[in-house]
């Protein structure tokens, strides 16, 4: 019994002294940055040995293995360098690097996606400018495609070296369109006819997608957005101070992904992308798949059929262009707070060429390299030639729908098209939730 | 001099204060006024909103959400993990079952032995549509009719993640039932064998009021593991179907890692410290008198 | 006698019952007598024949996922249970040590501030001491780890020890105050060598959580250098894509160490896992 009076006290004086010493200490954690610097400087090696951190979003084969032989090889030839290589996977690099980039913690060099993730990379005030890095060496710059330049370019400044392109289109399966008869579709209507003939043929999920990813629904959200929606309204929307996301052609794109998902199979909120992609793409059962042309050296020994491709067909009342591909390159960008900038910048400058990374990345890991000419008939794989062709036809390349606004919308975003796809909200609540994120967003800024 | 010994000893204990003050506490503390900022990761200042993010607490549907969820993880939880798991360590302390007992409860045992990890990539491929298990279990038995996309629609999908727990941490309730059991005397049962009870009266008139103390304890560790429930469904819908798997502390995790923003993320945890603080705290008063016993 | 031993008797009821006994058994043995079958086929073999024993023994599955990456977070593991393990005993026999040595209410309310600590769920401490790790700059280091893992371990283990300190007899202690001995002497040899037995309930216990711990290694470390076995578990699941096999090996080599540790001693894990009552 004695103790038990005890423990009461004993509780509350546990919070009393929580509450006592919240006053003292609340503004504490500000003043952190400054001990961390200490920490850091640990990982500067000692003598003429210079340390780069680098830091990227392939812990996968083929690509981890690639970018192993290639440090190997760098520090073969320049033994002065000692490169630390570190990676997480894709959505978990995003949280991740979000966190780091605005401490002293940023990794010397590290990968980032175009666009507005690039920009709030740079906002944290953290990334070097490479203008001069470009103008200062213009036979290594012209190298590599303007196509990719842009979506790094900030105020005039190129932020980042690009290394990488990419798009997204429809993959088909010739032979069953062939014995069905079918046509790539150019309109949405088209598309639709397509689908239902396929599914007339038999093939009870025409196109497959794995919804419990949350970024292969954005890649689609994406596309639908800049082909129906205004493009004015839609860069208003994206941007943080004014979105509202009031435009009715919205609740328009979020019923043709209803529509879509229709077509998907039940199976579909269950399973992840490279599961749908190799159980039933790679396996002929679905015979349309939305995939990243980084996806064609993936499925080369999983994919005994020939396929071509198609970009995101048009719809009759949209409002955006529609031979825009959606698709963005990925680069390097390098720290300010790095200590070796030139030896950054000399590295940076070898993986991104012929003679360094540039033709490896093709043929050994399969993204389409960002340096002209690395890619010929003899190195790639003749489904890259074709996608790096759609590439350069393209419009204009559209961002990806994550990389093209607000964490706070489209993961609202992202989470309304799932529940879309499983029957649980409508367009139109979806829609409302996303004014509402809008909103709070535009009040914040 | 006991006071000279009284500050030795001190000194003894300090490092343990300061490690728990360092980080438990304080966490506990900047939570709280973190809960009335609103920042982000990266950012380097904090605007004081006041009260904002508690009366967005009660505008953001996927609290409520995540709430029901959590209610519905608790219900069922204690259930099968207290319920049934008195149930299952009564029988097992029969002794009848003298013999096998151990087996089995040991048995019973080894999934609590895994890492969460393990367990959520193992019921990944039980849950698998095309090829998982138990689909192709029911088809193999010819319950083709009852087969399922476990984690896909969003009806099923949290009881198929509380289904994991259950798998997991009933047989680590049942073994604490066990333990209190073999603590109950044994002329209890014999004299109540002498008068005639059949075994479900001596259950419920001598086993069920013998643990209750124990039956306490398991409740709280349950219904706060409820409440606080992040692995499970981070590993296996991470949340989805759109927010149907969503509980309170994932809720929290990618409102503040995900979507950035954690000062409304911390008032997220305040609610869940609200609710296991009062949870706990009727168990540490629990454990505060069996101990003086 | 008679009337007894007819009870014990096997009846419809005890038949049913063993039944159903016999049926859970088999819901948790056989999903692990899977994952171990799995573990040595190929991608092919386990989503074609997901019943059937391997075609052939692919014994390489292991060493492809010691090679791939296990290896670093199994080490990664060891280093952080054992620095975890190492702290807690340390502190907590200390504590304990400390609480029964003071001779007034100081002593209580110690006990009671340590106590506290099993009033919060690490969830909610998470992102603040995410802000807290930045700040002192360990985060991302071994320490990022092993010093949360400490302070939410020293409050069950406290208990423990200072439960079973109080059972150590005063006369021994007693007389060797008379020989003049000090504090730190008493500790060392009277205490310490008599609870070993309690010492090996917390080293288990210790070792049991921070081998399985998810939240923290998830938010605390970046570098896939650095992570402990349940993350990295994760992300090589993730790297393999279909290597299923490769996989599940893996997933057979992190249950390895506390399986074995159970085997061992399941006396004192038991013990522990009871008498905290507190799950990991």
């Amino acid at each position: 019994m004695r103790l038990k009076k005890l423990a009461a006290a004993a509780a509350a004086v546990s919070f009393a002294f929580a509450l006592s010493a919240c006053g003292g200490s609340s503004a504490s954690s500000d003043s952190a940055n400054d001990n961390s610097q200490a920490a850091d400087t640990n990982t500067e090696a000692s003598g003429d040995q210079v340390v780069i951190n680098f830091f990227h979003r392939w812990p996968n084969d083929p690509k981890n293995t690639m970018f192993k032989n290639l440090i190997a090889k760098y520090e073969e030839e320049n033994p002065n360098v000692k490169i630390n290589m570190d990676c997480i996977l894709n959505d978990q690099y995003k949280e991740k690097i979000r966190m780091i980039v605005g401490t002293d913690e940023v990794p010397d060099i590290f990968s980032s996606w175009s666009g507005s993730f690039a920009k709030e990379m740079i906002d944290s005030g953290n990334v070097l400018d490479l203008t001069s890095v470009f103008e200062d060496d213009p036979e290594w710059a012209d190298t590599i495609a303007d196509v990719s330049k842009g979506p790094f370019t900030f105020d005039g400044k190129l932020m980042a070296v690009p290394w990488s392109q990419d798009g997204k289109a429809f993959f088909y399966n010739k032979r069953i369109f062939e014995e069905n008869g079918l046509e790539v579709p150019k309109t949405w209507d088209e598309f639709i006819n397509v689908l239902d003939k396929l599914k007339a043929a038999g093939y009870e999920t025409p196109i497959t997608e794995g919804l419990k990813d949350q970024w292969a629904i954005l890649h689609y959200l994406g596309t639908m957005n800049q082909r129906m929606v205004d493009p004015e309204v839609l860069a208003a929307d994206y941007d943080p101070a004014t979105g509202e996301f009031t435009d009715p052609a919205y609740v328009d794109v979020l019923e043709k992904w209803q529509q879509l998902t229709s077509y998907m199979g039940e199976v579909a909120t269950a399973i992840d992308h490279e599961t749908a992609r190799n159980t039933y793409f790679a396996t002929e059962e679905s015979p349309i798949m939305y995939l990243q042309f980084a996806e064609i050296n993936i499925m080369k020994d999983a994919v005994n059929f020939d396929y071509g491709f198609f970009n995101f067909p048009a719809f009759s009342e949209g409002k955006g262009d529609p031979n825009a591909l959606t698709g963005a390159p990925e680069g390097f960008m390098i720290s300010n707070k790095a200590k070796n900038r030139d030896e950054c910048i000399k590295f940076l400058k070898w993986l991104v060429s012929v003679d360094g990374g540039a033709v490896a990345l093709t043929t050994e890991a399969g993204d389409l390299t960002s340096v002209k000419g690395a890619i010929t008939a003899e190195n790639a794989l003749p489904a890259q030639i074709e996608a790096l062709e759609t590439i350069d036809s393209a419009s204009q390349m559209a961002p990806w729908f994550d990389n093209a606004c607000d964490a706070s919308i489209y993961t609202v975003f992202g989470q309304g098209a799932s529940a879309i796809a499983s029957g649980d909200e409508t367009p139109e609540q979806v829609m409302t939730a996303v004014q509402a994120a809008a909103s709070e967003l535009r009040a914040k800024q | 001099m006991t006071k000279k010994r009284n500050r030795e000893a001190f000194l003894y204990i300090l490092p343990c204060l300061i490690v728990l003050g360092l980080f438990v506490y304080y966490p506990l503390i900047m939570n709280i006024v973190y809960s009335f900022h609103s920042f982000t990761l990266s950012s380097s200042t904090k605007d004081f909103v006041g009260l904002a993010n508690f009366r967005k607490l009660f505008s953001d549907k996927i609290i409520l959400t995540s709430l029901m969820n959590n209610v519905l993880y608790a219900v069922i939880s204690v259930i099968i993990q207290v319920g049934f798991g008195l149930v299952l360590a009564a029988v097992l302390e029969d002794r009848v079952f003298q013999k096998v007992s151990p087996f089995f409860r040991t048995t019973y045992f080894i999934p609590t032995l895994l890492s969460m990890t393990v367990v959520c990539l193992l019921f990944r491929f039980i849950y698998n549509p095309q090829m998982g298990l138990l689909n192709s279990f029911l088809k193999l038995v010819g319950l083709d009719g009852l087969t399922n996309i476990w984690l896909g629609k969003s009806k099923i999908a949290m009881y198929a993640v509380i289904a994991v727990s259950q798998w997991q941490s009933t047989g680590y309730v049942t073994m604490l039932f066990i333990v209190a059991i073999q603590k109950i005397p044994r002329d209890l049962y014999e004299a109540a064998e002498m008068d005639g009870a059949g075994k479900i009266r001596q259950f419920f008139c001598i086993t069920v009021p013998q643990v209750r103390q124990m039956w306490f304890v398991t409740m709280v560790i349950t219904v706060v593991g409820a409440f606080t429930v992040f692995n499970e469904p981070y590993i296996l819908t991470g949340g989805g179907p759109g927010t149907s798997t969503m509980t309170l502390a994932l809720h929290m995790y990618q409102t503040g890692v995900v979507k950035n923003d954690m000062g409304y993320a911390s008032t997220i945890a305040m609610l869940i410290f609200l609710i296991t603080a009062v949870l706990s705290s009727i168990q540490f008063f629990t454990f505060g008198g069996k101990e003086d016993e | 006698m008679a009337a007894k031993s007819g009870r014990r008797k096997f009846g419809p009821g005890e038949i049913l019952w063993l039944v159903i006994l016999t049926v859970l058994a088999v819901l948790i043995l056989y999903p692990l007598f899977w994952i171990v079958m799995s573990s040595f086929k190929d991608y092919n073999g386990i989503f074609k024949d997901v019943w059937g024993l391997p075609e052939k023994w692919l014994f390489e599955n292991y060493a492809t996922a010691w090679e791939k990456g296990i290896s670093g977070y199994f080490v990664n593991s060891l280093i952080v249970s054992a620095g975890t393990i190492f702290g807690v005993v340390l502190l907590a026999t200390f504590a304990a040590f400390g609480i029964c040595q003071i001779k007034s209410k100081l002593a209580n309310i110690c006990f009671l501030m340590i106590l506290g600590g099993l009033l919060l769920s690490p969830q909610v401490c998470l992102l603040p001491l995410y802000m807290l790790l930045k700040n002192l700059g360990i985060k991302d280091t071994y320490f990022a780890l092993i010093f949360p893992y400490i302070a939410f371990r020293i409050p069950v283990s406290v208990m423990l020890i200072r439960s079973f300190f109080i059972g150590i007899p005063k006369d021994l202690e007693e007389s060797a105050i008379i020989d003049g001995a000090s504090f730190f002497q008493i500790y060392r040899k009277i205490y310490l060598p008599l609870s070993k037995p309690i010492i090996s309930t917390v080293v288990i216990m210790t070792a049991y959580y921070s081998w399985n711990e998810f939240i923290f290694a998830t938010m605390f470390i970046d570098s896939t250098a650095r992570q402990t076995i349940p993350v990295g578990l994760m992300a090589f699941s993730d790297g393999l894509m279909t290597n299923w096999g490769v996989v599940m090996a893996g997933m057979v080599i992190a249950c390895l160490p506390i399986t074995l540790l159970f085997i061992l001693m399941q006396k004192s894990f038991i013990r522990g896992i009871t008498a905290g009552s507190v799950k990991g």
